[in-house]
């Protein structure tokens, strides 16, 4: 029974993460059709933010070091600075290009943000410790203790969730940026301005990717210039599986592949975990015969098939 | 004039969808451009619009150059367009499709007293208000979408097929809202249709296009015996058609 309460929060935990990374790339998928790839390099940008930038051995924590709730302010104003430059700089060029470029696109501005990172950083691999105190275990009841970074990771999750349904479904913009998702030509065509729009779902995506940073460094305790690439590849697929461009998509997906995976950690038998990775793609191939448009439908899928 | 479309060249790609088209509207005016499929009518109020680029020729609005200007300057200098299809935001209710009309309006005092009125004048969008658009009927969605251009407070209201899919009662009765609408608060109209009777009998004027060029132009009075109307549609004369080569 401890076991599987264990099992349930952590799950839950993994979930709420890669749910948050689907929410991301969905943002920006439903309102530019960028799949952006960058994206879990904008979550290494921000964790390598905390420390003072140099190629030493041993890291010196600088933004990581300050007060907590100044901490959290400054990686997302970076993140989402980083975010709304990349497209200023780089997408807005290629934003009337098919998305198959604009993903080529993100991976190139990911790979540039990788080795910038290298050349600034070098490219070992640096421990970190932020919030050592939310690594500790927590006693729920008799028997049962968890992470309390877990826990925090679910909260906080779900307060982002809140946030952004009341953000789409009550402001002026909100309800502006769910219209040019479902159909941007319209929008524009009532003076919605298409390019406030898109700069806006970029600093939404890389304001998720800031706080991200911190929970997964907190979660890691380490930096490395390429950690950002297999948690994409996870958020890519919860992307898909929820299905392209819907918000609740990405979220259903997120918590799929997260419960999905920590679950067969659980149940695998020793000599197969190793594997749990390939059991997860198996699975999501299986999901994708069945459902090809993902598990939500959406108008912006409808047009890809 | 209001409106004044000057000898506009408009290619997809290579290809020209519409050769050296002129189009005029005049303030308070109603105006059908009629062609058959493929004519280049819907192609005409997307460049009108902004969405198209011409290659050639020039837009004026007001007195001002429109061609050139993104979708949304165009929407904000009183030209509101709705497009071929309806285009409802499926995902948004009826009050926040509507809503999105009234993006561009400084007028902050106004809105809800137009808001209202549009309600009033459609009350099957009052009744449906917190349904999601995509649940209306056809009509409903076409009163919708009416709704949603009238609130952006446009100078010109362009109409690309308000009858497509539509059944005829219901073509009538978008029709006398629009022509109610010209009478109560002056509305300039450019609508584009495919029957030639439906334009006829409401235009003050009427353009016949076809092949991506403009065939006839004519008040809607002196065209109502629908002879050349007809003509100009089909690109032969009547009865001549069985030599075979002339068909289009």
């Amino acid at each position: 029974m401890d076991y599987i309460i264990q099992t349930v929060i952590s799950a839950l935990s993994v979930g709420s993460f890669y749910a948050l990374g689907a929410l991301g790339i969905g943002l920006l998928f439903s309102v530019l059709r960028l799949i952006n790839f960058a994206h879990g390099d904008f979550i290494t940008v921000g964790g390598f933010a905390l420390i003072v930038p140099s190629s030493a051995v041993v890291a010196t924590v600088a933004i990581g070091g300050l007060h907590p709730a100044i901490m959290v302010v400054a990686i997302v104003a970076i993140v989402v600075a980083l975010a709304v430059i990349s497209y200023f700089l780089v997408f807005q060029h290629s934003q009337t290009s098919s998305p198959a470029t604009m993903m080529i696109v993100s991976f190139a501005l990911g790979y540039t943000l990788q080795n910038l990172i290298v050349m600034i950083y070098g490219g070992r691999p640096k421990a970190v410790n932020i919030f050592p105190s939310l690594t500790g275990q927590v006693q729920l009841s008799d028997g049962v203790s968890v992470q309390i970074l877990q826990l925090v990771i679910i909260a906080v999750t779900w307060i982002l969730l809140i946030a952004l349904v009341l953000f789409l479904k009550r402001t002026r913009v909100g309800v502006q940026m769910r219209a040019a998702a479902e159909d941007f030509r319209m929008a524009r065509m009532l003076g919605v301005n298409g390019k406030n729009v898109i700069a806006l779902a970029f600093v939404l995506s890389g304001g998720l990717a800031g706080i991200m940073s911190i929970l997964f460094v907190t979660q890691t305790g380490v930096l490395i210039f390429r950690m950002g690439v297999p948690i994409m590849l996870f958020f890519f697929i919860a992307t898909v599986i929820g299905g392209m461009g819907s918000l609740v998509g990405a979220v259903v997906g997120g918590y799929s592949v997260g419960i999905v995976s920590v679950v067969l950690s659980a149940i695998l038998p020793e000599e197969l975990r190793g594997f749990r990775d390939a059991c997860v793609f198996i699975l999501v191939i299986v999901i994708l015969l069945a459902r090809p448009q993902g598990i939500v439908l959406t108008k912006a899928a409808k047009e890809r098939v | 004039m209001l409106l004044e479309v000057k000898d506009i060249t408009v290619h997809y790609s290579r290809l020209p969808a519409l050769r050296e088209v002129s189009v005029t509207v005049d303030e308070g005016e109603i105006v059908c451009i009629v062609g058959p499929n493929g004519a280049g009518k819907s192609t005409t109020l997307l460049a009108i619009s902004g969405v198209l680029n011409p290659t050639h020729g020039e837009i004026l609005f007001d007195g001002d150059k429109i061609n050139g200007m993104s979708a949304e300057a165009v929407a904000r200098s009183g030209i509101s367009q709705v497009p071929e299809g309806r285009h409802v935001f499926t995902t948004l209710n009826v009050e926040e499709n509507l809503r999105i009309g009234t993006s561009i309006r400084k007028d902050r005092e106004n809105i809800e007293k137009d808001f209202k009125h549009i309600l009033e004048i459609f009350p099957v969008l009052a009744e449906r208000r917190k349904q999601a658009a995509g649940k209306l009927s056809g009509g409903e969605q076409q009163m919708l979408v009416i709704g949603r251009a009238l609130l952006t407070n446009p100078r010109i209201m362009t109409i690309d097929e308000p009858s497509l899919g539509l059944a005829p009662n219901l073509v009538d009765r978008v029709y006398e809202t629009l022509i109610d609408l010209r009478r109560s608060r002056g509305l300039t109209l450019l609508i584009v249709e495919q029957s030639s009777e439906r334009a006829l009998k409401a235009a003050d004027r009427l353009y016949v296009l076809r092949s991506g060029q403009m065939q006839l132009e004519g008040k809607a009075a002196d065209l109502r015996d629908g002879e050349k109307v007809r003509q100009a549609y089909f690109g032969f004369e009547e009865g001549s058609a069985d030599d075979g080569k002339v068909a289009f």
